[in-house]
């Protein structure tokens, strides 16, 4: 049964073509833990880890791993090319800026693009030559993240990506903003109100851009683009356009927190080589695989028949806990780290003392003189019962530790949990079956295959 | 001695544990001392994990000296710098130290990069901050707290107090001996390492389990029919499960054996090594404590209650030779009672 469930699980990971994910430690990349510099709301820390997440998606990491541990953010980019500015692109704090809007244009129409080219180029171009040029690219056409700077005029997209933008340089910054909130009057709307600094420049970009239209800007994406209806506003705007309620209060949160609305300190920030990390994988590999065939070996020494099944269960074990990191890498990024390889590895004694616990009962029952398959089946209720025990201390402590920990004593006390219940599950489901089996067709009362020796005299020194 | 050695590998040995256990003891608090001493005496060699800094690691060739190293790592600031260069496998230069100021995580690893002429790319970094390392350790520690309290707490209800104090005792004993062995040799504390110790803990707990789980057993079955101290009762046990212990350390210490010899020496990979002695150094001690430091510990708190030194009086008046192996007799007994009754033993069984 089991062996069915452990094998269709692994043939369908393996078909599915799923392997587990490694982390950073293993395949090299960067690992960075980042801590609020101040007290944050929870509702600021999700929106902060929010925009980070969407910073790393636009590196491009194929399995990022972004988690809240406390207060903390541990993020994870295995793999990743250009570590440092990786590094850089994650904690820094953008600027929200206000930027009044030049022109507006389609960025799939290549003539528009072209047009804005020419505008934002201005007469260093001279216009003969924009004739025979082909004609530019979006990305061409757009202002680089790097240089982004709130004194120049830019060239950026909207949040949907469709409209493009060519703004002015900011006429004030997110940093001048007091409150914002979203409200339902008749329509959903977003009231500001700015300090007194941000309430003068305000007005003064109001009087400038009458009946224009002004950028909201975060990290390099035009947020909304209102128009101006008033040339004073004493500190207090109102944001109306057709905002569904969700459109509504994610502008509130972007004008409230700005771009990461959070200033985070960095903790730690790892950066591993592609090298190291393979070495270290491929030296935790051979040391796993020397490791076990050890145990093996010992096992089968000691044991005969009995050991087989040890080595089989540890199979079974192994072909279930591949299956669930794969699982766990592929839906939940969860990535392997080094501590939970290394935890993995010590779990063999775990799982490998299931089968010691009770073939040292068997050995007991059939050295008072019990039949060897009665032995079997009667040792079971004892021995599992202690397994049960002491693996229940074993999930307490893994419990506690993935609840109150972070990083790498979490990740162990992750996989320790997991092998345990592995090891309870292939002990009773697995083991017990086929040591009864074992000890009924193939032993036939000659114990001596099992690694057991009967005695006869009575004990004595 | 063989014939011992074949005894246990039958399971039928009738050491005497708790005779021993005195003079065992007495080693076992003469060494937790030194490592207590040396723990206040040397301290603990904290990674910057704890301390805080930064590391570098570079791929290390022949014709570059860790002098050559020292010395670009100087002329950017960092004059402390504690520089390395770790064999095994492809050598690596590490270099440890605080992060000069003007300096980047990546300026430093391109100037290192540059005097061990490999590619920028090829170097490892790591900078922490010097306040992660208290939240790591604050959070381990109330993690620990937490963890002795649940367990206690576990073992209380499973068993009764005595044995969750002596259990703890032995989880205790472990720990001190492990972290002074770490302040004794200077070896680096890791977060790695403190997985480790908390390994530790979890196998120390479980092999304590499986021996006070058999106690339990036997006293349920046992001490109502015959006139066993609870000496002798502890001994018994611990025989019985003496020979799964000493299985479960092999087949434990076999792969952590593997995870350094392997892992670190052949390979070079030092991550593995600093999880590797803590785990090594705790697995031994473990499994011992259990035997050796906790069972007697329960056992000399259980002979004060009434029933039991009522036990002690009583075989002290009959003056039994060989208390121990009356008591396997009679488990023996016992267990005949309650299986199947033996059969006649057929003729090819082996003598």
């Amino acid at each position: 049964m089991v062996l069915l469930v452990a094998g269709a699980s692994l043939a369908g990971v393996l078909s599915a073509g799923w392997s587990p994910v490694l982390g950073v430690q293993l395949q090299g990349g960067v690992e960075v833990v980042l801590r609020p510099a101040d007290e944050v709301s929870d509702e600021q820390f999700e929106r902060a880890i929010e925009i980070i997440r969407n910073r790393v998606d636009a590196i491009g990491v194929a399995e990022p791993d972004i988690t809240r541990q406390g207060n903390q953010v541990i993020i994870q980019l295995p793999g990743v090319k250009d570590k440092q500015r990786a590094v850089d692109l994650i904690g820094q704090t953008a600027e929200l800026t206000f930027r009044p809007v030049v022109s507006i244009f389609d960025s799939s129409d290549p003539n528009q693009l072209a047009a804005v080219q020419q505008l934002v180029q201005g007469d260093a171009q001279d216009s003969d030559s924009s004739e025979s040029e082909p004609l530019p690219t979006l990305s061409e056409v757009l202002t680089p993240p790097d240089q982004d700077e709130a004194s120049e005029s830019v060239v950026l997209l909207g949040s949907e990506g469709q409209t493009g933008f060519v703004l002015s340089p900011a006429a004030l910054t997110g940093e001048v903003i007091e409150e914002a909130a979203a409200t339902f009057q008749g329509q959903w709307i977003v009231n500001v109100s700015f300090n007194d600094e941000g309430a003068l420049l305000f007005d003064q970009m109001a009087v400038a851009n009458y009946q224009k239209q002004v950028a909201i800007v975060l990290d390099g994406v035009v947020e909304s683009a209102p128009t101006i209806n008033a040339t004073e506003f004493d500190g207090q705007a109102v944001i109306s356009g057709s905002f569904d309620e969700e459109e509504a209060k994610n502008l509130a949160l972007v004008l409230r927190f700005g771009a990461l609305p959070v200033e985070f300190e960095r903790d730690d920030v790892r950066t591993v080589s592609a090298t190291l990390g393979e070495g270290t994988l491929r030296a935790g590999v051979i040391a796993g695989l020397v490791g076990l065939a050890l145990v093996a070996l010992y096992m089968l020494l000691y044991y005969r028949l009995l050991g087989l099944v040890a080595v089989c269960s540890l199979a079974v074990s192994g072909a279930t806990l591949w299956s669930i990191i794969a699982w766990l890498g592929e839906s939940q990024g969860l990535a392997l780290t080094l501590a939970g390889a290394t935890g993995i590895i010590v779990s063999i004694g775990v799982q490998v003392d299931s089968n010691i616990v009770y073939y040292e009962r068997i050995k007991e029952e059939v050295r008072r003189g019990r039949a060897v398959k009665s032995a079997a089946d009667g040792s079971f209720r004892a021995a599992f019962s202690t397994i049960i025990w002491a693996d229940l201390a074993s999930l307490i402590g893994a419990g506690v530790l993935y609840q109150l920990t972070t990083g790498t004593v979490r990740g162990f006390a992750l996989y320790l949990g997991i092998t345990t219940l592995i090891d309870l599950a292939v002990s009773f489901f697995f083991m017990r079956p086929l040591v009864v089996l074992v000890a009924r067709r193939l032993v036939k009362e000659k114990p001596k295959r099992l690694g057991l020796t009967v005695t006869t005299g009575e004990a004595s020194i | 001695m063989s014939f011992s050695i074949r005894r246990l590998y039958r399971g039928d040995t009738n050491w005497d544990f708790l005779g021993v256990s005195k003079r065992v003891l007495t080693g076992s608090m003469i060494a937790v001392l030194i490592c207590v001493v040396a723990l206040f005496v040397q301290g603990l060699n904290l990674g910057i994990e704890f301390e805080g800094g930064g590391v570098w690691e570079a791929p290390a060739s022949e014709d570059i000296t860790t002098d050559d190293i020292r010395e670009a790592a100087a002329d950017i600031g960092m004059t402390d710098a504690r520089v390395q260069r770790i064999t095994g496998g492809d050598d690596i230069f590490r270099v440890r130290g605080e992060l000069p100021s003007g300096e980047t995580a990546e300026s430093v690893g391109s100037e290192l990069a540059a005097a061990a002429r490999v590619d920028s790319e090829a170097v490892s970094a790591r900078t922490v901050s010097p306040s992660f390392g208290d939240e790591v350790a604050g959070k381990a520690r109330r993690a620990l707290i937490v963890f002795f309290i649940l367990i206690a707490l576990y073992l209380t209800l499973r068993f009764e107090w005595k044995m969750a104090l002596g259990a703890l005792v032995a989880v205790a004993h472990d720990i001190a001996l492990t972290v002074g062995i770490y302040a004794l040799f200077q070896f680096e504390i890791s977060p790695a390492t403190v997985v480790a110790f908390l390994t530790i803990m979890g196998y120390s707990l479980y092999d304590t389990i499986v021996v006070f789980d058999r106690v339990k057993d036997n006293e349920r079955s046992l001490s109502l029919k015959t006139r066993m101290t609870y000496s002798d009762l502890a001994n018994v046990s611990l025989n019985q499960v003496i020979m799964r212990s000493v299985n479960t350390t092999i087949t434990s210490v076999l792969p952590v054996i593997s995870l350094l010899v392997v892992g670190s020496l052949i390979m070079g990979a030092t991550t593995l090594q600093e999880f590797g002695i803590a785990l090594l150094i705790g697995l031994l001690v473990g499994s011992y404590s259990s035997v050796f430091v906790a069972m007697p510990l329960v056992s000399s708190l259980k002979r004060r209650e009434p029933h039991w030194a009522e036990q002690d009086r009583s075989a002290e008046v009959l003056s039994e030779s060989n208390s121990i192996e009356n008591a396997a007799t009679a488990l023996a007994a016992d267990r005949y009672d309650r299986s199947s009754p033996p059969r006649p033993r057929k003729k090819g069984r082996k003598r």
